[in-house]
């Protein structure tokens, strides 16, 4: 049986949905994250599964059990927001004893459920800070501590880490994940972060307008994306329009690129002259002595490998990595490459055009 | 385009919050600076000293060499774009983009020839009647930029220009960002405390910490040859052991971490005996499945790695995109990072036995800072 | 060169804009706060007279209970305003529905009624027991019960405005996080809401205490009516009484109006204090009870009855006036007009005034939060918003008697006095505007190459121009409806419309004063309609 489960769940302000007809399942112990640009409807679903607001339309399941109809303190669920909202009248301690007390739990009870949580994510010493004297990272671990000690088996998580530092936000991705994984909560964290998304969770449901877009692990959307939009969301990618253009004697895909060159692809079941897309990751282009000519305007360094930007003679621009153990290639030059066909996506070309298909905002 | 200098420059605010603790900063004729820092490490009060928003308690900000402390900020003809963006919200785009021609009076000719070029360069043609309120995130970016690029300024101060948007529609944006401010060939000053936005944008970055610049260079060159454990780690990931120096020559140094322990890094001007910090780039740091075939960090390279400086267990596998994270356990040292390609996804798994090692001319030495490690190492 | 660009030039001077805004602190300090308090320098330069009332202890009787009861009614009005007022806050602020806006109309209407006809109209609803042939409940209530239902009327808006507005600053995700870890709403307001608001209960407390102490014109006819007037008294009203042209003031208003000023001080201070660190305790919690309070019909029946009395205690005796429109006296509109016309020349001047040397001084305490200068004169707006506008009205009469040697006509004392009293309202709403205005606007404005000047008059003051028209509106209906400062001041030398309506009372002119009030009423209220179409256009363009 599924922990959560949503039954055609809609929420609509006067004409608007922010969620619209979503059916989604999430195991026990499951850690999702819900990914997508602003005003995808993100926030709303997980404020929904939470009780926070109550769906329009559609049915809520928590364990089995219809759960629409119940206010959100009866509902268990964890909140973690993305302002922290840890209550500023209150130490660290007294938040996250706070759950514990208000279901008249004795209060030896609580303050040990409490030092036990604050103790997991290492806050135990601070725990007679206030708020305000802790930085935002240290906050929002007690905001989960907090969460935790209310005794939830589902957290939602609502971009928490969007407030903090980069460097911050990347350690503490890792350390939410290895906490929660440990007690085997169930989690729903929401975040515009496909790398944040990419590297935390066992599922990722991405979402656009309202509507869950595409779902899979990691490696799957990664990998095999089922929609240009989910392919230029997660991770970089090359994306260039065409027409397909036959196969080869192996099944593979041609396709025809603007200026005339073709290229293969993964196979596909597209008839011939239909319009399509391309996908191809910089990891997936090389360099070769034949092949699609591009020239440099862009060398940049990212670490461990260089970024190279090129506009190739398609009109496309078209990025590829070089190892940091090699020499870059110089703005200016001109080289030849070609892609990994067995990594190179076909998509249908979107009707409302590839701009459209791809915007973020 | 003027150069500025700050000379130790220092600014308290009360508290005793040392915002500029002896600040130090050339930023070149024409170059496009990133300051880079954690939270409250004094990067915003850096760019308002440039443009007289804040005075500073002593120091000196210069522009070609002269001291700009008696020059207004109307007259520095330093803009600043803020994180928020600031667009004037009543007036619409175009009143916003036409605000500073207008101020200085120049003929309604000049400035709507100015204005609506700026307006095409950054793409909002369409919206030039709609007020901010109407524009998304980014919209509002590309106003507030051509707002500031159209105010005949020398220097640009971008005040985490991208913090408010989607981490998606950041990436998108910043590269877009820096070509058109290049393209206008200001001095440019853009404050930011994400590591991967400095290292794509910048043509230097100056690393800044309570108050202080620490270290100014390329990216690669920061990346590569970090001057404090802590850079080493803020700029790049990087698995951190502390121990001890115990030999080395021109070629390299080596540095006992655990008992039985040792690791190569770069040479190292230190005595045998000195406490050491180690520091490796997760990146760098190669985990070998013991038993496998040769696995080089690449294939188009001879042989460069040594052979593992000791063993440990996967413990767990992050597919993370074009990269995998790989964590490995390892007796007396805890766990210890590597980023691979996600092409080597299938080698490792929860349990396989690998093998560390690195070259060591990605290591780094340091001396132990004088407050320890964990001091120096906190992010926050 | 244009008188602008010379502006923008020498605004770009740190030197001149020093000057300029130490030139509008001393004006605020020397003809605002000096004059306010200069009564109790009075105690020793007239020290015969003063030892001599206070010696008769006939006199000094009367004189404590009249404090005693200003003191006493303030307090139980702004007691009986929090707790009534704060589900109302919680309506206004939390919830929607329909007629929203028409409820937040009608909650400020009592504030742009002159006391005066308030007076009137809430004796014709409750009822008096003698004297008053009108229509009404004709409930026998002790004249300090007539009092409070009086004061409830103009207090409780500032009251419900207050809590709003702090309310609207408490982050929502509090109460929300509270209950996704358990707690009820009832539970998550009382242990963690409540204990974020007193800093708005302090606010919320001084200027309902302060407007109660103040009001003179309602009291005054309120007691007329009952006919205890030559006994029974408040602190303002006592002034009022023994008022005549022929002195400045006598040794017994410098006596009360001293009390009433240091008491008020006295109060602000430790009204502040006591409510700062008056700790709610959270500690215990009752989840059963929290449960059964937070579902079903409690919380219908709390918002039923915060309606019910905010119609029953407020609206409807205030609007009581009207069925007066079933059996209409005539005006003597010649005098009518002639008083309106004054009254609007005072209230006009006083707020121009206000707001050219107003506006500085409220962006500087906006903008320099945190500097102690700026901590000093905070605290001094405050000053002559608590001190009572009769006690106002008397010192200012002397300071200015003694500065000028009785040079100035009663017409100017008498504006200067308004500006006093309304100068801190419009302080405190501007500050409040700018507050919420991101200095980034006008910085950005400055590194574009804006002087400083054009920053504030191209950014700041369109931006904030809703503010002050509305603060501004504010004052005006405050100075229009203002009895007891203009009488201490001038007695009946400068004839407003409230005096011109008390006036009418006392002589027993009850359909006249009726019909005068209704057509004052009209007038404010369609200056309300201007002002609520003006901030509410503006509203929604910069949201």
């Amino acid at each position: 049986m599924s922990k959560i489960r949503l039954e055609h769940v809609s929420m609509r302000f006067g004409d608007f949905y922010a969620v619209k007809d979503i059916n989604l399942e999430v195991e026990e112990g499951e850690y999702i994250t819900v990914l997508g640009p602003s005003g995808c409807g993100k926030t709303s679903l997980i404020r929904v599964i939470s009780g926070i607001w109550t769906p329009t339309e559609g049915r809520v399941y928590i364990d089995g059990r219809d759960v629409t109809g119940v206010p959100l303190e009866d509902r268990d669920v964890g909140y973690v927001f993305q302002n922290i909202a840890l209550f500023p009248n209150m130490n660290n301690l007294k938040n996250a004893e706070y759950g514990p007390r208000v279901r008249a739990r004795p209060p030896e009870e609580g303050e040990e459920t409490a030092k036990k949580y604050l103790s997991l994510v290492n806050m135990l010493d601070r725990s007679g800070m206030f708020p305000f004297e802790l930085s935002g990272g240290e906050q929002q671990k007690v905001a989960i501590a907090r969460a935790l000690s209310s005794g939830s088996k589902i957290i939602m998580l609502d971009e928490p880490l969007s407030a903090l530092d980069a460097r911050v936000r990347m350690e503490l991705r890792y350390e939410i994940r290895r906490i929660v994984k440990e007690l085997g909560i169930t989690v729903l964290h929401v975040t515009h972060d496909q790398e944040e998304a990419m590297s935390v969770s066992d599922r990722i449901v991405l979402m656009k307008a309202g509507t869950v877009h595409d779902t899979g692990t990691p490696i799957d959307m990664y990998r095999n994306p089922q929609s240009v939009f989910a392919a230029y969301f997660i991770g970089e990618t090359n994306l260039l329009e065409g027409y397909v253009d036959g196969r080869t004697k192996n099944g593979w895909t041609k396709v025809r690129l603007r200026g005339g060159k073709t290229v293969k692809a993964e196979k596909t079941d597209l008839a011939n002259g239909d319009p399509v897309v391309i996908s191809v990751r910089p990891e997936n282009v090389y360099t070769a002595d034949d092949g699609i000519r591009a020239d440099i305007v862009n060398v940049v360094y990212m670490g461990t490998y260089w970024r190279v930007r090129t506009v190739a003679e398609t009109g496309d621009y078209v990025d590829y990595n070089v190892s940091d153990n090699l020499t870059p290639p110089k703005i200016g030059d001109r080289v030849t490459f070609v892609f990994n066909k067995s990594m190179t996506q076909v998509f249908e070309r979107p009707k409302e055009g590839l701009t459209e298909a791809i915007s973020l905002e | 385009m003027p150069e500025i200098t700050l000379e130790n420059l220092r600014k308290e605010f009360s508290g005793g919050i040392k915002a500029s603790d002896g600040l130090d900063l050339t930023v070149r004729d024409g170059e496009y600076l990133c300051l880079l820092g954690p939270t409250g490490a004094g990067k915003t009060t850096a760019l308002r000293m440039i443009c007289g928003l804040t005075k500073p308690d002593s120091g000196r900000v210069l522009f070609d060499g002269k001291d700009v402390s008696g020059v207004p900020i109307s007259e520095r003809r330093t803009t600043m774009l803020s994180q928020r963006y600031a667009l004037f919200p009543n007036m619409d785009v175009y009143g916003n983009v036409v605000f500073s021609p207008v101020i200085k009076g120049w003929s309604e000719e000049d400035t709507k020839v100015l204005a609506t070029s700026m307006i095409d360069m950054v793409h909002m043609g369409k919206k030039v009647h709609s007020i901010p309120g109407e524009l998304s995130g980014g919209q509002q970016q590309r106003t507030a930029l051509a707002r500031a690029l159209a105010s005949d300024s020398k220097v640009l101060l971008l005040d985490e220009p991208l913090r408010a948007l989607d981490a998606r529609l950041r990436i998108e944006l910043r590269k877009e960002l820096k070509s058109m401010v290049k393209e206008m060939g200001l001095t440019s000053i853009h404050v930011t405390h994400d590591q991967d936005e400095a290292m794509e944008v910048a043509d230097r970055i100056a690393i800044i910490r309570k108050g202080r610049i620490i270290q100014v260079g390329t990216p690669s060159d920061i990346f590569q040859n970090p001057a404090t454990p802590f850079i080493a780690n803020f700029l790049g990931r990087s698995n951190v052991f502390s121990g001890t120096y115990v030999g080395g020559d021109s070629d390299h140094s080596e540095v006992e971490i655990a008992p039985g322990i040792v690791v190569k890094a770069r040479p190292a001007d230190m005595e045998a005996g000195e406490k050491a910090v180690v520091a490796v780039k997760v990146g760098a740091t190669v985990p070998e499945v013991v038993g496998a075939k040769e696995d080089v960090q690449d294939r188009h390279l001879p042989k460069v790695l040594p052979d593992g400086y000791f063993g440990g267990t996967v413990e767990r596998v992050m597919y993370e995109g074009s990269t995998i994270t790989v964590e490995t356990r390892v007796e007396g040292l805890g766990i210890v990072s590597s980023q691979r390609s996600s092409r080597r996804y299938e080698a490792y798994k929860p349990g396989t036995q690998v093998s560390i090692t690195w070259q060591p001319q990605k290591a780094s030495v340091f001396r132990m800072p004088e407050n320890g490690l964990e001091d120096e190492m906190r992010l926050e | 060169m244009s008188l602008l660009d010379r502006i923008n030039r020498i605004s770009d001077n740190s030197g001149a804009r020093k000057a300029w805004f130490g030139l509008v602190v001393a004006i605020f300090i020397f003809i605002i706060v000096i004059p306010s308090v200069y009564v109790i320098t009075q105690i020793f330069a007239d020290w015969d007279g003063v030892s001599a009332v206070f010696n008769d202890s006939g006199k000094m009787s009367v004189i404590w209970r009249a404090v005693a009861v200003s003191f006493g009614l303030a307090f139980v009005v702004t007691i009986f305003d929090i707790i009534t007022g704060l589900p109302m806050a919680w309506i206004m602020v939390r919830k929607n529905f329909k007629g929203k806006n028409v409820l937040d109309t009608l909650l400020d209407m009592p504030l742009a009624f002159p006391t005066a006809v308030l007076g009137l109209s809430v004796l014709m609803f409750w009822g008096a027991p003698e004297g008053v042939d009108i229509p009404g409940l004709g409930l026998h209530l002790s004249p300090f019960m007539m009092l409070i239902l009086l004061h409830i009327i103009f207090t409780y808006p500032y009251m419900v405005r207050s809590l709003s507005g702090i309310l609207e600053q408490i982050e929502p995700n509090y109460e929300t996080a509270a209950m996704t870890l358990g707690a009820s709403r009832w539970t998550a307001v009382r242990t963690i809401t409540l204990p974020l608001f007193r800093a708005g209960l302090v606010t919320g407390f001084i200027l309902c205490f302060a407007r109660s102490l103040s009001e003179t014109g309602g009291t005054q006819i309120a007691l007329k009516m009952l006919g205890v007037n030559s006994f029974y008294f408040t602190g303002p009203t006592y002034i009022a009484e023994h008022k005549t042209s022929a002195v400045i003031a006598t040794p017994e208003m410098i006596l009360i109006s001293t009390i009433l000023i240091i008491f008020a001080l006295l109060l602000l201070v430790v009204a502040r204090s006591i409510i700062t660190r008056m700790g709610v305790s959270t500690e215990k919690v009752w989840p059963e009870l929290g449960r059964r309070l937070s579902h079903g019909a409690a919380p219908v029946a709390k918002d039923s009855l915060a309606v019910l009395i905010l119609f029953l205690f407020v609206l409807i005796p205030s609007f009581y006036i009207f069925t007066y429109l079933t059996d209409p006296g005539s005006v003597d509109t010649g005098k009518l007009i002639s008083t309106t016309a004054t009254s609007f020349f005072i209230a006009g001047t006083a707020v121009a005034f206000d707001i050219v040397f107003g506006v500085p001084v409220a962006i500087y305490i906006a903008r320099h939060r945190g500097d102690r200068l700026v901590h000093i004169l905070d605290n001094l707006v405050n000053v002559p918003l608590i001190v009572p506008t009769t006690a106002l009205g008397v010192s200012l009469a002397l300071f200015w008697s003694a500065a000028t040697a009785d040079a100035l006509p009663a017409l100017v004392l008498v504006i200067l006095g308004h500006i006093s009293f309304t100068y801190p309202l419009i302080v405190r709403n501007i500050t409040g505007a700018v507050e919420e205005v991101d200095p980034s606007y006008e910085e950005t404005a400055m590194t574009l190459g804006a002087k400083p000047f054009q920053a504030f008059y191209k950014i700041l003051l369109p931006v904030i121009k809703t503010s002050v028209i509305a603060g501004a509106i504010l004052a005006f209906t405050r100075s229009l409806g203002e009895t007891g400062a203009t009488q201490a001041i001038a007695g009946s030398n400068v004839d407003t419309v409230p005096i011109y309506i008390v006036g009418l009372v006392k002589n027993g002119q009850y359909p006249e004063a009726a019909m005068a009030s209704i057509i004052l009423i009209a007038i404010c209220f369609v200056m309300m309609l201007i002002v609520r179409r003006l901030t509410h256009r503006g509203g929604s363009r910069n949201a």
